[in-house]
């Protein structure tokens, strides 16, 4: 459990950082908080030759807000997120989602860029960007682009992002006073990658009816999920027993999920059905400004 | 025995002290292997095997010898010539000789099996050179069924045996078939408990330094018995036990794992002498977890012949369990004790065993913590199917059944005799501490709306110390004796070392306690000296629980030695005929005139003085100096019992466990000191619970161990496992020294039993019960949806 030999840059500065990218393209890996690259290296499953390290780039790190637009940069630790008084003010699913990832060493190490640029499709930051449909701010020596969080993830560790490019902010948008939200998930154990995991957000209109509903599931493909047709269908409709249970009957047929030996395929498919219901009911809770 | 004093008479005995070893390794001052530094060591790293099984028809290491920094690559017939292979071949009936070489040389035997060894200037030179070396292997049928292994057609794991059925052992009472023929009811309960392994926080690690001038090896190893492994370190090098010395610094952990020498140790020992130069090897975790040792995985299956009360006329036991590719231990080892001690707190007449155990291609098994550890769920699983069957209460049928403490001592259908313990005291007084009556009520109105609760019950009798007596009627080879020196030195500081080995299980405290005990000072005094050959007397190592009897025992032996030389001393410079008066307390001279006992003048220093300076002053005829060497062999075998009572919530929707409440009533005589009893109690009931829901070592059917990491290795935080409530009671054991009996492994027997009962309590409404593990939220999902 030694890494292959591999040289070791600390650049200060993003065009540092592109030069060498340039130089090097595939034989350089980025490393942020390092907590899924660095076992991986150890485990001589990748062999980078040159690892570029991030760290010391300054303004990658801030959380804004602009303009109804929620930017994270990519240097943001889990712990910071999970810490935000402006997240847990706006976007309270983020630092609710943050606190389930590992343990408190990683999320003090742990990054969001890293997390995303990284496209496990267990991984919390992965549902959060799905469920909010954030854009991916990326950054190389030809420019900055932004990609929709739909096509910068396109399957299980593969993300859209270029040789020379870094991975350099994500933005989210806020929820609305009154929206109610929810992240459920199931775990073998505390700190554990989920199994399967859910988060909505429920947006009730004065009669009470549904105005807004985003619906996000993990752990059923290759990337986590939106159920779109049960996000369109429950517009105008009240939010009752009923309505919960066919929605989480969607969400059991939902994706083509693997047996692995912490859950067979089956398992998962109710436990989507069993998360959706309890995150559709403890969202619903929330709706009005509720805790 | 003689020395055998009430509770209430001790001092440092049963003293809520503070481990004095826990300030250095709390700071990081503790020693491990990779703390020792030694300049120039070599680094070695292994070759493995990426089949289960497999012939080894080449080994090109050119590319790779020519690397810098690469020493050399060694495989199987290098070894061969600097080293014996091991040949296990006890003479036991049932148990087939087995043998193996240090490293393989023709075929691998499982997943993670040894190649060869590449030697290095660093770790990661040499695994830079593992990438090098291309073996060709020639892939042979994997064997990783036990059962299927027992097929005539199967492959072989051992070509030497004509079978993969290397041992099988059976016992009768005379009338057991007469008794069970005539019996109109006849349960059969199943179990099945799943291959775990030890997970050790500090994986294995050597130090092999040859010294080519004297021709001596000195070797730092985390091992539980420090002199047998010399003994047999030494006998596979061919050198003499005088030429090797073996240091276990502080361990970070073994519960079973670090008893044998391994043949990794042994290479890199082989290779020091060869290289005449210092070698070592620090184990990394994907190793750890899928070539160290395992453990458990084992079929069993009781019938018990039962009266329509419920009362046991008859019980046969089968087990088969899957032994991996390699015997370090006699493949009767484990299973054996199992069908020894079954019957545990229970009346029986009449008993049966059939005990197989298998070769398959999957890593060795060896001893874990507790290598019986499936006994008291066998008995107490069993006792809730007669429950079930007869509609009647668990409770009721464990009373029926059990025996009282009028009747000890007790000897079991196997021969084996119980003293000195109190099943019933412990089970009544847990039953009414949680309210059993009123629990029962809560969960018929829990289920009512929808809650499913379920109480397990579990009555544990642990052996703890394995006298010489007992392993001869096991036909088990190995000696039970302890042995340990006071050395009391002319300022009057007192030294003491025992045998036994620590993997930090806070020996130094508690032998300091024993030792201060028998020689009357206090325990901070005493400085204790373990895990160094050369220093400590030969011990038979840490294993069982028999740190507290043969460990704590032999010390406080030793100390009422050492009390009792330094009183004939005493006696001497006071001018008195006897020592008879006199004692030591707090290492002064205590003497008693007229019932009255008063502090003398003198010290301990004083005597010490005397007998190491003043020797003229000593009583006629004794040798100068203050010490004492002691030896003890405790009885055939030592008893503690404990109840554990366990309270789970299942939700039937995700299939998730949670605990409501865990109780323990524990009886382990008399305590060395109560916290390290608790901290024992804690780890084996953790120990327990996460064997029973989360660890679990996956091979898939090509023989493929899937668990090389601990993300896939599961074992529960801190927010996965209950609290413990525990309550203790004191009876001694009337034929050990100071009433001492052991414990340290009878917390994850009960935690097994405790949890799998309430789990198939809880689930009874579903006609479910547990009879595999692990019970994980996918497989009880599983068994609720096939009855729904």
């Amino acid at each position: 459990m030694k890494p292959a030999k591999f040289t070791y840059h600390t650049p200060d500065s993003l065009e540092a950082a592109f030069q060498l990218l340039g130089e090097y393209g595939d034989e350089a890996k980025i490393i942020a908080g390092g907590q899924s690259l660095i076992p991986v290296m150890n485990l001589r499953l990748a062999q980078p030759e040159h690892l570029i390290d991030i760290n010391a780039i300054n303004g990658l790190s801030q959380i804004r807000e602009e303009g109804d637009i929620i930017t994270i940069g990519a240097l943001s630790r889990h712990r910071e997120i999970e810490t935000s008084a402006l997240l847990k003010e706006r976007l309270p699913l983020l630092p609710e989602a943050a606190m389930r990832i590992g343990h408190l060493a990683i999320r003090n190490r742990g990054t969001i860029g890293g997390s995303l640029s990284n496209a496990d499709p267990a991984a919390e930051w992965s549902l959060m960007a799905f469920l909010m449909d954030a854009d991916i701010e990326i950054t190389s020596a030809r420019g900055t682009r932004m990609a929709d969080i739909t096509d910068f993830i396109q399957s299980v560790y593969t993300s859209d992002l270029s040789a020379d490019e870094i991975l350099t902010a994500v933005k989210f948008p806020p929820i609305a006073p009154g929206e109610g939200w929810a992240v459920c998930r199931i775990s073998r154990r505390a700190g554990d990658f989920a199994i399967v995991s859910v988060a909505t957000t429920i947006c009730l209109d004065t009669s009470g009816a549904i105005e807004n509903l985003r619906l996000c599931i993990g752990g059923m493909d290759v990337t986590p999920v939106r159920i779109s047709h049960v996000e369109h269908a429950a517009v105008g409709q009240m939010p009752n027993e009923a309505w919960i249970k066919s929605a989480a009957e969607v969400a059991s047929g939902i994706g083509s999920p693997e047996s692995d030996m912490h859950a067979s395929a089956e398992y998962r498919r109710e436990m989507a059905a069993h998360l959706t219901a309890e995150a559709l009911r403890e969202a619903l809770k929330r709706c009005g400004g509720g805790a | 025995m003689e020395h055998t004093k009430g509770k209430n008479d001790f001092t440092a005995l049963g003293k809520r002290m503070p481990r004095t070893e826990d300030h250095r390794l709390l700071t990081g001052h503790g020693r491990y292997i990779d703390d020792i530094d030694v300049p120039g060591a070599l680094h070695a790293c292994f070759i493995r095997s990426p089949y289960a099984h497999a012939s080894i028809l080449s080994i090109n290491s050119t590319e790779a010898e020519d690397m810098p920094g690469v020493i050399g690559i060694f495989t199987g017939k290098d070894l061969a010539e600097w080293t014996t292979s091991l040949r296990m071949a006890p003479s036991i009936e049932g148990v087939k000789p087995v043998e193996m070489t240090t490293l393989p040389i023709d075929k691998v035997r499982f997943h993670g099996d040894l190649v060869a060894c590449i030697v290095a200037t660093d770790r990661y030179i040499a695994e830079d050179a593992l990438e090098l070396v291309e073996v060709d292997y020639e892939p042979l049928d994997p064997v990783t069924n036990m059962f299927k292994a027992q097929d005539a057609g199967s492959a072989l794991v051992d070509e030497t045996l004509d079978t993969n059925l290397v041992s099988h052992q059976t016992f009768a009472t005379p009338d057991v078939e007469k008794v069970m023929a005539g019996t109109d009811r006849m349960i059969e309960t199943n179990f099945s408990e799943h291959r775990q392994t030890h997970l050790p926080i500090e994986t294995r690690g050597i130090i092999a330094e040859w010294d080519a001038g004297r021709e001596h090896l000195r070797i730092h190893v985390g091992t539980q018995a420090a002199h047998p492994y010399r003994t047999a370190i030494a006998g596979r090098m061919k050198l003499s036990e005088s030429q090797v010395t073996v240091i276990s610094p502080d361990v970070g952990g073994g519960f079973g794992q670090k008893i044998a020498l391994y043949r990794e140790e042994l290479t890199v020992a082989a290779l020091a002498r060869h290289l005449k130069c210092a070698v070592r090897w620090r184990e990394d975790r994907f190793e750890n977890l899928l070539a160290a040792s395992h453990a458990r995985e084992d079929w069993v299956r009781t019938r018990a012949a039962v009266d329509e009360n419920g009362k046991l006329k008859a019980l046969s036991l089968e087990i088969v369990e899957d032994f991996g590719g390699y015997c370090f231990y006699p493949a009767n080892y484990l299973a054996r004790v199992i069908a020894m001690i079954l019957s545990g707190p229970y009346k029986l007449d009449h008993y049966a065993f059939d005990v197989k155990v298998v070769l398959t291609n999957k890593c060795g098994n060896g001893p874990m913590r507790a290598p019986m550890a499936i006994t008291s769920w066998i008995m107490e699983g069993t006792m809730d199917a007669i429950a079930r069957d007869l509609n009647l209460d668990p409770v009721d049928v464990r009373r029926i059944n059990m025996i009282r403490e009028d009747e000890f001592p007790y000897q079991m259908a196997s021969g084996e005799t119980l003293e000195d313990i109190n099943p019933f005291e412990t089970m009544e007084k847990g039953l009414s501490i949680i309210g059993y009556e009123e629990l029962r009520s809560a969960q018929a109105a829990d289920r009512e709306r929808g809650i499913y609760r379920g109480i397990g019950i579990c009555n544990v009798v642990e052996s703890t110390t394995y006298g010489s007596k007992f392993y001869k009627s096991a036909g088990i080879p190995g000696s039970g004796h302890e042995s340990a020196w006071v050395k009391i030195e002319p300022s009057g500081a007192v030294r003491g070392a025992v045998g036994i080995s620590a993997t930090g299980q806070g020996y130094e405290t508690a032998f300091a306690q024993a030792i201060a005990e028998g020689l009357g000072v206090d325990p901070l005094e005493v400085k204790i000296e373990i895990g160094n050959t050369d220093i400590a007397p030969y011990g038979m190592g840490s294993r069982g629980a028999r740190g507290g009897t043969a460990g704590g025992g032999t010390a406080y032996l030793a100390g009422l030695e050492a009390q009792k030389k330094v009183l004939a001393i005493a006696a001497k410079m006071l001018a008195l005929n006897t020592a008879d008066q006199l004692c030591m307390k707090e290492g002064k001279v205590w003497r008693c005139i007229k019932d009255d006992w008063t502090e003398t003048e003198l010290t301990l220093a004083d005597i010490a003085r005397t007998a190491y300076l003043d020797p003229t002053k000593l009583p006629d005829g004794m040798e100068p100096g203050l010490e004492v060497h002691k030896a003890y062999d405790p009885p055939p075998m030592t008893y503690s019992n404990s109840s554990h009572f366990c309270q789970v919530s299942v939700n039937i929707n995700t299939g998730e466990v949670t605990f409501d409440r865990y109780l323990i009533v524990e009886n382990c005589g008399t305590v060395i000191n109560p916290l390290i009893v608790e901290g024992q109690q804690h780890g084996a009931t953790i120990m327990g619970i996460s064997g029973t829901l989360f660890e679990h070592v996956v091979y898939d059917e090509n023989g493929q161990n899937l668990t090389g990491s601990l993300a896939d290795y599961l074992i529960p935080t801190a927010a996965d496992v209950p609290e413990l409530e525990i309550v203790h009671m004191h009876t001694p054991n009337k034929r050990t020294p100071a009433g001492i009996k052991g414990m340290a492994e009878g917390g994850v027997m009960g935690a097994i039993g405790a949890v799998s009962n309430a789990v198939s309590d809880a689930l009874a409404p579903f006609g479910i019960t547990i009879d595999k593990h692990p019970i994980t939220p996918d497989a009880l999902r599983a068994l609720l949806r096939n009855k729904s």
